[in-house]
C-alpha cells in the first residue's frame, strides 16, 4: 500500500510540476515502464517539449544524449507517443527552418540503437565548437536563445569552411558600422534594410556637400558686398552675438590681422578688452 | 559672455581658425569693387577650396578622405600654376569645372542605368554593390576601399561636413548682421 501511495504521489509530480529537465522525465519513465503511463507522459511531453528545449537541451549535453535516447527508446514502444514528439520537434525546426537537424533527429529516432552515438556526437561537436575562439561567442549566443539550437547544428557544417566564417565576420562588421551611421544620419529607421539605409546616407552626404557649396557662394556674395564704412557697427554686433566665431574673429583681429572688410581695425578692437 | 568655452584642440575650433585665416587672406587679396561674374566666380571657387582645404588640414592625414582631398587640391593648384597667364588659368579652371560636372553627370547617368539593369544581376552576399559604388563616388578617396572601411570613412566624413556647414553658417550669419 505504501508503494502504491508512493507511486500515486510520484505520478502526478512530473505532470503538474513543469520541471523541464529531461532527467526527471527519464527517472519517471524508469519508475513506470508500463505503456499506459508512457502514453500519459507522451501527452504531457507534448507540452513539456517546448519548455525542455528551452532549458535542458543545452545544460547537460552528454546526459541529454542519453536521456533523449532513453526517451526515444521508450517512445518507440508506443507509436502514438512517437508522433507528437516528432510534431513538437518539427514545429521547432520549422520555426528555425533547418532541415539538416530534422534529418538528424528523424534518423536518430528511427534507429534507436544509433541514436545515442549520434546525439553524443552532436554533444562532442558542440563542445569542440565552443573551443574555437570566434565561434564560441556565437555558440553562447545561440545557447541563450533556445529556438536557435537548430541554428548551431546547421551552422557547424558551415563553420568548418573558413570562407563562410570570414564572410560572417565581415557581415557583422558591416552591420555594426551601419548601425553607427544610423545614429548619425537623420531619417534612418531601424526597420529599414541595408539598401534603404545606404540610400539615405548617400542622400545625406550629397545634401551636405550641396550645403557647403551654397554657403561658400553666400560667403562670396557677402564678402563682395561688404561695406567698409560700417566696420565699427559690425564689431559691436559681433560682440553682442553669442557666436564663438565672433570671439575667434576678435582674437584674430587683435593679433593685428586685417579685418574681414579689409581695413585694419585692431586699434578699435583693443578698446573692447578681453571677452 | 564666456559661457561657451571652445575646446582649443577640437575639430571645430581648428577648422574655424584655419578657415577664418584663409577668408581674411582672400578678402585682402581681391579688391572688393570688382563685380564681374568672372571675378565673383573666381572668388567663390577660392572660398570653397579654402573651406575644403582647411577642413582637410584640420584632420591632417589621419583619414583616407582627407588625404585624398588634399592631394586633389594640390594637383589642381599645380595645374593652375603650370598654365601660363591668368586668363588661361581661368579658362582651365572653368573648363576643369565643366569637365568635372559633365563627368559627374555622365557618371550619375551611367549609375542610373547600372542600377536598373544590374540590380537584379549584382547580388552580392550583401547585395549592396550598387550603393557602395555611389558612396565611393561621393566620399573622396573611396575608390580603393572595401565596404567596411568605406562606411567608417563615411561616418567621419559626415561628421566633418556637419561641422563645416555649422561654422560656415555662423560666419555667413555674422556677415548678414550688417
Amino acid at each position: 500500500m505504501a508503494d502504491f501511495s508512493e507511486q500515486s504521489y510520484r505520478q502526478p509530480f512530473p505532470f503538474l510540476d513543469i520541471d523541464p529537465t529531461m532527467e526527471s522525465l527519464t527517472q519517471f519513465a524508469e519508475l513506470n515502464p508500463q505503456s499506459f503511463i508512457l502514453d500519459n507522459s507522451a501527452f504531457n511531453f507534448q507540452t513539456f517539449f517546448p519548455l525542455s528545449i528551452n532549458d535542458s537541451l543545452f545544460s547537460n549535453q552528454a546526459s541529454q544524449g542519453e536521456t533523449m535516447s532513453g526517451f526515444i527508446h521508450n517512445s518507440n514502444q508506443s507509436s502514438v507517443s512517437a508522433q507528437p514528439i516528432f510534431s513538437a520537434k518539427t514545429e521547432v525546426e520549422e520555426i528555425s527552418n533547418k532541415r539538416k537537424a530534422l534529418d538528424i533527429l528523424e534518423s536518430s529516432s528511427g534507429n534507436s540503437s544509433s541514436s545515442s552515438p549520434q546525439v553524443s556526437e552532436t554533444g562532442i561537436k558542440r563542445r569542440n565548437n565552443s573551443g574555437r575562439g570566434k565561434r564560441a561567442k556565437s555558440n553562447e549566443k545561440e545557447m541563450e536563445k533556445p529556438k536557435e539550437v537548430v541554428h548551431v547544428r546547421a551552422r557547424r557544417g558551415q563553420a568548418t569552411d573558413s570562407h563562410s566564417l570570414a564572410e560572417r565576420v565581415r557581415r557583422g562588421k558591416i552591420n555594426e558600422r551601419l548601425r553607427c551611421l544610423q545614429d548619425i544620419v537623420p531619417g534612418c529607421y531601424k526597420t529599414m534594410g541595408m539598401a534603404l539605409m545606404l540610400d539615405e546616407i548617400i542622400n545625406y552626404v550629397q545634401s551636405l556637400q550641396n550645403q557647403v557649396e551654397f554657403l561658400s557662394m553666400k560667403l562670396t556674395a557677402a564678402s563682395t558686398y561688404y561695406d567698409f564704412n560700417s566696420e565699427s557697427d559690425a564689431m559691436e554686433r559681433m560682440q553682442r552675438g553669442k557666436a564663438e566665431e565672433a570671439k575667434e574673429l576678435e582674437r584674430l583681429m587683435r593679433e593685428g590681422y586685417v579685418g574681414i572688410g579689409g581695413v585694419a581695425c585692431f586699434h578699435s578692437s583693443s578698446t573692447y578688452g578681453p571677452l | 559672455m564666456d559661457s561657451q568655452h571652445l575646446n582649443p584642440s577640437s575639430l571645430k575650433s581648428r577648422f574655424t581658425a584655419r578657415f577664418l585665416r584663409a577668408l581674411i587672406k582672400i578678402n585682402a587679396q581681391k579688391p572688393i569693387s570688382s563685380s564681374s561674374p568672372r571675378e565673383i566666380f573666381q572668388r567663390y571657387r577660392r572660398i570653397k577650396v579654402a573651406a575644403d582645404k582647411s577642413m582637410a588640414y584640420s584632420v591632417r592625414s589621419r583619414r583616407t578622405w582627407s588625404r585624398a582631398t588634399l592631394w586633389k587640391l594640390r594637383s589642381q593648384s599645380r595645374r593652375r600654376l603650370a598654365s601660363s597667364g591668368r586668363r588661361s588659368s581661368i579658362k582651365t579652371r572653368t573648363t576643369t569645372t565643366t569637365t568635372i560636372t559633365t563627368t559627374s553627370t555622365n557618371h550619375r547617368a551611367a549609375i542610373v542605368e547600372k542600377t536598373s539593369h544590374e540590380k537584379e544581376n549584382k547580388e552580392d552576399h550583401v547585395g549592396l554593390a550598387v550603393q557602395a559604388e555611389e558612396l565611393r563616388e561621393l566620399v573622396p578617396g573611396g575608390e580603393s576601399m572595401d565596404l567596411c572601411n568605406l562606411l567608417d570613412e563615411t561616418a567621419h566624413y559626415i561628421k566633418c561636413l556637419t561641422t563645416q556647414v555649422q561654422v560656415m553658417k555662423k560666419i555667413a550669419n555674422l556677415y548678414s548682421l550688417e
